[in-house]
């Protein structure tokens, strides 16, 4: 990033970022230092790769014009705290349009691979084409900058995520950081929900499989058709000396209050993403059994407390991050010292491939979320379309699909995650959406848009409809109802229109969500970091401004790919047969829905006039 | 008068699940979270008789108090 100016909202075309556009087909490179348009491409991420997608008229994810943009953000590479993220941009062989048009997609993932990438002096990727054998793209610093080479990958072919990470770190040694697809994006054809694995300190060092992953909208499949199996990022590390203003904005990151559940137990913290079964679970709303609460306590069998005497948990970190939010556990060995490691407890992997399949044992719940990581896949969409399957078998025991399997067979799912994962079953690889409307009944698939759920359940939130990538993750009404009790219509409207929606921020600017995940990017916090590390000077209203244009471009974006606002709602299970066991009150009823779709398209619809630039035009 | 309080999550470490508990009239949620040092910033949810509610409302004789940590993402 080349920074020419100490006002980037006024002056963006005074700030220009390194770019390289490699030519599968061809094995080119291009370099270029591209002048920002406006804040948004200043601040990275979605915000600037959204731009460029909404030049290109992509009617089928898997074609060459469909480009794969890997960026960094602003504060990616940075001393702020959690200033890890790399996304992957692209259009989704996943998420679809009912007209079948691929929608646009960002997913993201922390690791230090972000870092490492950025500090090559290159802020942006993009893979134009597709590679006629398998390769793999090494980034790397150089005297005359940044240089991409593709290289032959062939000896990594049908390894998993971990196993090529581990092959490309024999190669690359210590300075190298790792992104990589397993056999699912590989099997992409089979396989919409390919993942993109980010290797982590802890991973490299261990050799344990304790990757993060940009999970969300298939850009491993995406990755895996373009026959690009893996990314290395190789420099040295340049983060800067941490100034005054930013260790004050790192503390305030541990110490604040933004981050305290996720911090360890034993630092007095709520003991990561997983403590949301416990605070679910008050409300009968952890999803069960395809997102069917039955108000009784078997969620609590796959609680922390229930967990912990037989496993040992270990509260680790991605590289420098005080946080330490992940949960990794391991087999306990007889004098309680940790053994193999078993697989990462964040809430929505557990839930999705533990309590919502009725497997509520742990150490089944960990070897599936092992599989679906070292297979490379989307464990929320893996998740919810085999127990979009396990339902359908509930409700047909004659004529089930597929091996059968019903809810809380452990052998049975476990089948059809090993057979979805090596490209085997397509019927699960393409998603929920595909599925249900090849068996005709899809009032019970957890996806809106094309996209699966996470696991909040949809009763709990009508802000779904307006997610533009990974259900919770772009749109941060999930805890509108549950944490904050609104259940009026105002309310609703104001959050998915003004305040919830800017939690995108975090996915344009390099940061983790959880460094402010209550206030996003907003804030003095962001506003002092990027003072210290850019000197430029950039206001609150300025990134709120930013933010808000980045998100109403990727809703104009689903638009211009054929989506109707009848498409803007939620399962139709939700209303179809109430679910008398969540103890909320009832917002998800056809009328409120009708009425929310209203009022909010009334405040969406004015401002998507002229945000998108004419396919084949730059935008502006 | 009594309340019965109960803790979500690891607010129950050290602590307890559920336990009526005696309180001088119109005590607020904030004075019994401080009583029992549960830490401000890991406060997410106050129900109150299962209400949501908020951290100063006064409590009552009979009322049940539910204290759960934040809820924020996965
Ligand atoms: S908050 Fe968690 S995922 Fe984010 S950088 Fe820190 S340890 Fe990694």
């Amino acid at each position: 990033m080349k920074c020419f100016t100490s006002d980037p909202a006024s002056e963006p075309a005074s700030v220009l970022y390194a770019r390289c556009t490699v030519d599968l087909g061809s094995g080119k490179t291009r370099y270029e230092d591209v002048p920002c348009r406006n804040l948004e491409d200043v601040l990275g991420g979605f915000g600037r790769s959204f731009q460029i997608l909404a030049e290109r008229d992509i009617r089928d994810a898997y074609c060459d014009a469909n480009p794969l943009i890997v960026n960094t953000g602003l504060l990616t590479g940075s001393s702020a705290m959690t200033g890890l993220r790399t996304y992957f941009s692209g259009y989704s062989p996943i998420k679809e349009s009912r007209k079948g048009l691929p929608a646009a997609i960002w997913s993201t993932g922390s690791g230090n691979f972000g870092a490492k990438f950025k500090w090559t002096g290159l802020d942006e990727l993009i893979f134009e084409n597709r590679s006629p054998e398998p390769v793999y793209a090494l980034i790397r610093e150089s005297v005359d900058g940044p240089v991409v080479e593709l290289k032959p990958a062939g000896h990594l072919v049908g390894l998993s995520t971990h196993a090529k990470m581990m092959a490309l770190q024999n190669e690359y040694g210590s300075n190298a950081h790792f992104a990589a697809i397993g056999q699912a994006g590989e099997q992409w054809e089979n396989v919409y929900m390919g993942a993109v694995a980010l290797s982590t300190d802890n991973q490299l060092k261990s050799g344990e499989d304790k990757m993060r992953f940009a999970g969300r909208g298939g850009m491993g499949s995406l990755m895996g058709y373009k026959n690009l199996l893996a990314l290395v990022a190789q420099s040295s590390d340049k983060i800067k000396p941490l100034t005054a203003e930013v260790k004050k904005v790192n503390i305030n990151v541990v110490k604040g209050g933004g981050s305290a559940r996720l911090q360890p137990i034993s630092r007095g913290g709520g003991g990561g993403t997983w403590a949301a079964y416990d605070v679910m679970q008050v409300f009968n709303a952890v999803p069960v059994n395809n997102f069917r609460p039955q108000g009784n306590d078997l969620p609590e069998k796959l609680f922390r407390e229930n967990v912990e005497p037989q496993f040992v948990i270990k509260s680790e970190a991605c590289f420098r991050c005080g946080i330490t939010c992940h949960n990794n556990v391991h087999e306990k060995r007889g004098d309680g010292s940790a053994g193999r490691f078993l697989a990462k407890f964040d809430y929505e992997p557990l839930n999705l491939l533990g309590t919502n399949l009725g497997i509520h044992d742990a150490a089944q719940a960990a070897s599936l979320i092992h599989l679906s990581d070292n297979y490379g896949m989307d464990s929320i969409s893996l998740g919810v379309t085999v127990s979009y399957v396990l339902s359908y078998n509930e409700r047909h025991p004659e004529q089930p699909l597929l091996n059968g399997a019903r809810f809380g067979e452990y052998a049975g799912i476990r089948e059809l995650v090993e057979q979805a994962g090596t490209g085997n079953l397509p019927e699960i690889g393409h998603g929920s959406k595909r599925l249900s409307e090849s068996t005709g009944e899809t009032s019970y698939a957890y996806h809106v848009k094309g996209l699966e759920l996470p696991a909040y359940q949809p009763e709990t939130n009508p802000g779904y409809a307006w997610a533009i990538a990974g259900g919770h993750m772009s749109m941060g009404t999930y805890g509108l109802l549950t944490r904050e009790g609104k259940s009026d219509m105002d309310s609703w409207v104001e959050g998915i229109t003004r305040t919830k929606l800017q939690i995108v921020g975090f996915d344009m600017i390099g940061l983790c969500k959880f460094f402010d995940i209550t206030k996003g990017i907003c804030t003095q916090m962001v506003v002092d970091c990027i003072k210290s590390e850019f000197d430029m000077d950039v206001t609150a209203e300025d990134l709120a401004a930013a933010v808000r244009r980045a998100f109403l471009r990727g809703l104009a974006l689903e638009l211009r790919q054929g989506y109707e606002k009848s498409e803007y709602t939620l399962p139709a299970e939700v209303w179809e047969r109430p679910n008398q066991n969540i103890k909320l009150p009832n917002i998800t009823s056809p009328e409120f829905i009708a009425e929310l779709q209203k009022r909010v398209w009334e405040i969406f619809e004015p401002e998507l006039e002229g945000l998108l630039p004419e396919i084949g035009q730059k935008g502006r | 008068m009594k309340v019965t309080i109960k803790l979500v999550g690891p607010f129950r470490d050290g602590r307890f699940k559920e336990n009526v508990r005696e309180y001088p009239s119109a005590v607020s949620v904030l004075e019994v979270v401080d009583e029992l040092r549960i830490p401000r910033p890991l406060l997410g949810i106050v129900l109150i008789n299962d209400i949501h509610a908020r951290i100063e409302d006064e409590l009552h004789d009979g009322d049940t108090l539910c204290l759960l940590p934040l809820l924020d993402g996965g």
